[in-house]
């Protein structure tokens, strides 16, 4: 392939700031030397192995301050207008490896709530900043809503069970929930940011350090994918936080679906991408029928064209989901209802199309598509681990409901 | 439905047998393989764990001499008019344990089909190999080496190159066969098996059949070597890797059969490899059907059993639906192959046998890979969760979806019989 992706994959780039293409291209310049080029010899132990890549992106480079405002120590990305560039980077973290991107996501789209305008929590962000922006790592899981367990009757959102409770206390809040399955690398969590529901049911956003008392956490689980990204279930017994450690604005939870949808879309697209070269390699050097190149066979072509229709179509996506969000006070709020719906909708059909394009891609491969040796089949499990995670519970059928209460005024759904 | 076993079946069509060899592959599926398997892929290289299961299957039970004929210690099934419905039987209930230790077990018998299933026998050849796998105290291992470095899945298209693009040669010298060439990925390589059967050509870039040889090779013969095994998405109890022929010597007679025939068999073994990989999944299908029910039935939506939703309910029916026809047209494929002898069925090599075998694993293909992963969407937070097995089943069916030719050799094939193509 001799052309460069953002020529291929057309994209309004008129929405991205020359700020942003610039840390893209940091970004892309970091996934090249220090992942793509070497990452063969990380199969033997991504969580491991990844961390010192991992602190050259997100310490040395400092990218996980984008999300920080100035006055913070951070870059002043702190406005929904940032959200085509911050979706740029992350196609850029995703296409070197999406796990990284994957845990970068969850902590951006946490500290998102309180640091994006005009929502900036001053005085939380005054808390937690030092804490969990310092000199190492510092992971964020999330506990969302999702599956509950037959004979509990717990909290909702929008259908979705909210195991965790919360329960005012003359300092705070307590917060109890048991078997709790997080989102992201719940094992080696700092932080955890916990949907909970309040005395009236209403679902609202905790933080909850994970040295807190009560905090408990499971034997680390075997996954399918997102290998640098160590998770387990855990389990809150009556844990204690401070006032300030909870948001309860009417739109945070939201809100929070909002930013994941987008930030885990930009990390597939990436993954996506490199397959796609990966896969566009594979078709101009392999020889079938004994003669022909892949690429130039009819059949071979029509799939290869499936591939980037699907990757061309979720980036367009994606822009057209952060064009949305970087213009809230057209639509009602990052967390209103049409954002809300459209960032659901679109980020579903996102990563549908982005392992659509990898399991129509592995099949021009053969062998060569599950051997890890290609990497191929890499991008393949983070992916649908991604995408099988973002769905919470019941397939797509949460994300349809959301579509059809806004779109039908449903009330029963 | 009280049990997974009343997906359909054609009943009228069900071997005498097969009841009985299900209920001893269940039992060891239950207690030798399923509760272990969670831990396989970490055993991959080592196979410590993974080595029991195939010692209970295979010599324990003793289905490693299932295909000898009787009067060489073997069960006979190679004669039996119900063959193809029992190899898929077998599939079908090692694959619901573990896909791949399903395809090393089958993938041992299927290079022997050529000369131990009627009408090819070859008796002197049966009667060279039928100590080593029926008087065996552990398991024995066969391969069918077939992809080739420089042409993939090509070797399998006889139809349209006919061997052509084979590099792998044999040169008869005096009473021996000089075997030279490099071969890639069968299962049961990187040191597993005790005998190969190796697609060769004797006249390099010729079409014809006649020039096909297919020559038995026992693998310590000198000359022969084998890489490392690959590491893959998944099934880890199946071990691949390169192997080298270097001038490499057997006698005249371990050549299959002979020109044309050797071309025929070898055609001929594409729809057993085929009938094996359907039982293969839907095998695995009834096993995500188990899961599948236990998660619907224990994890709630809105407060109810996700099974009581009606969205829900619609995309488990379809996948439960999807299970039931594949194993319909599954066992509709197994029986076009038992048909091979009968007045009115067609030879196994015949074009429409193998176009429409081919399109049955396709279309059992591409269900199991949508199938494994709206389950695994429908476990949401928990799909991609080792425990629930799914996931593990979900890596290694794309495998099979992906093997011998993969999806667009299964509809050129099927296009060739159903419209007559000529070119393609």
């Amino acid at each position: 392939m001799n052309k460069y992706l953002d020529d291929l994959f057309l994209y309004p780039k008129s929405w991205v700031d020359d700020d942003a293409l610039g840390f893209a291209a940091t970004a892309r310049a970091w996934a090249e030397k220090e992942i793509l080029a070497n990452r063969l010899e990380y199969q033997q132990g991504y969580d491991t192995l990844f961390v010192e890549k991992r602190k050259k992106l997100i310490l040395d480079i400092g990218f996980e301050r984008l999300v920080l405002p100035e006055e913070h120590g951070g870059y002043g990305w702190n406005k929904p207008s940032s959200a085509p560039g911050i979706l740029t980077v992350f196609t850029e973290i995703g296409r070197g490896d999406e796990a990284v991107a994957f845990i970068a996501a969850l902590k951006y789209a946490v500290f998102a709530i309180m640091t994006m305008q005009p929502n900036v929590d001053t005085a939380l962000l005054g808390e937690l900043a030092p804490l969990y922006f310092a000199d190492e790592l510092k992971n964020v899981a999330l506990i969302l809503p999702g599956a509950g367990l037959d004979g509990e009757n717990t909290a909702l959102f929008n259908g979705r069970s909210v195991p965790v409770t919360l329960k005012a206390s003359p300092d705070g809040y307590t917060l109890s929930g048991k078997n709790l399955r997080p989102l992201g690398p719940g094992f080696t969590a700092d932080l955890f940011g916990v949907v909970c529901s309040d005395k009236g049911g209403r679902a609202c956003l905790a933080f909850v350090p994970a040295d807190a008392k009560g905090v408990k956490k499971g034997a680390p689980l075997k996954m399918t994918g997102l290998n640098a990204c160590r998770n387990t279930d855990i389990s809150l017994d009556k844990v204690k936080i401070p006032k300030s450690y909870l948001i309860n604005r009417e739109d945070v939870v939201t809100e929070l679906y909002a930013w994941l949808n987008l930030l885990l879309g930009g990390t597939s697209i990436g993954g996506a991408m490199n397959f796609f070269e990966i896969l566009t390699n594979w078709a101009e050097n392999r020889t079938i029928k004994g003669k022909d190149i892949m690429k130039e066979n009819p059949l071979c072509a029509a799939v290869l064209a499936t591939v980037a229709e699907e990757i061309a179509g979720a980036r367009l996506m994606a822009y057209s989901m952060a064009h949305i969000m970087a213009q809230p006070e057209s639509w009602g709020g990052v967390g209103g209802s049409g954002v809300f719906t459209f960032a659901q909708m679109l980020g579903s059909r996102i990563q549908q199309a982005c392992l659509n394009a990898l399991n129509k891609g592995m099949e021009l491969m053969g062998s060569a598509g599950y051997a890890k040796e290609w990497h191929v089949e890499k991008h393949w499990r983070d992916i649908k681990t991604i995408q099988s995670w973002l769905c919470g519970v019941g397939a797509d059928v949460p994300v349809k409901m959301d579509i059809a209460r806004y779109f039908y005024d449903c009330k029963e759904v | 439905m009280k049990h997974f076993d009343e997906f359909s079946l054609p009943l009228e069509q069900v071997s005498p047998m097969e009841k009985h060899i299900r209920k001893v592959l269940r039992a060891w599926a239950d207690t030798d393989c399923i509760p272990f398997r969670r831990r396989y892929d970490e055993d991959w290289k080592e196979h410590k764990l993974i080595e029991p299961a195939f010692q209970k299957l295979m010599v324990d039970l003793g289905f490693q001499k299932a295909m000898f004929p009787q009067e060489l210690g073997g069960w006979g099934i190679g004669h039996s008019d119900y063959v193809f419905r029992i190899a898929y039987a077998l599939s079908e209930e090692v694959g619901r344990a573990d896909t791949a230790i399903a395809v090393a077990f089958l993938v041992t018998i299927w290079p022997l089909t050529t000369i131990l299933v009627e009408p090819h026998v070859n008796w002197r050849l049966a009667r060279e190999f039928a100590p080593w796998y029926v008087n065996a105290k552990h398991p024995v291992f066969s391969a069918l080496t077939m992809t080739e470095p420089q042409g993939g899945a090509d070797i399998e298209n006889m139809g349209l190159l006919g061997g052509k693009t084979l590099r792998t040669t044999a040169r008869l010298e005096g009473d021996e066969w000089v075997v030279n060439g490099h071969k890639l990925w069968p299962t049961n390589s990187a040191g597993v098996s005790k005998l190969f059967g190796v697609p060769c050509t004797t006249k390099p870039g010729s079409h014809d059949k006649n020039d096909f040889a297919l020559i038995f090779v026992p693998t310590d013969t000198p000359g022969v070597s084998e890489g490392n095994p690959y590491e893959k998405a998944g099934m880890a109890a199946d071990k691949n890797s390169d192997i080298w022929f270097d001038n490499v010597r057997v006698p005249a007679w371990y050549r299959a059969h002979g020109p044309g025939l050797d071309a025929q068999t070898f055609t001929e073994i594409i729809p057993w490899g085929q009938v094996a990989s359907i039982g293969f999944l839907t095998g695995a299908m009834l096993n995500l059907y188990e899961r599948l029910y236990e998660f619907v039935s224990t994890r709630t939506y809105r407060n109810r059993p996700l099974k009581e939703n009606d969205a829900v309910a619609g995309v488990i029916g379809r996948i439960a639906g999807d299970i039931d026809i594949c194993r319909i047209v599954g066992y509709e494929a197994a029986c076009i192959g038992d048909r091979r002898n009968k007045a009115y069925g067609l030879p196994i090599h015949d074009e429409e046998v193998i176009g429409k075998i081919r399109n049955i694993k396709d279309f059992v293909s591409d269900k199991a890979v949508e199938n494994f992963g709206r389950a695994m969407d429908v476990l949401g937070a928990y799909g991609a969760d080792r425990e629930w097995d799914i996931e593990k089943h979900w890596r290694d069916i794309k495998i099979i979806q992906l093997w011998m030719g993969g999806k667009q050799l299964c509809q050129m094939e099927a296009a060739r019989y159903f419209f007559n193509c000529t070119s393609i």
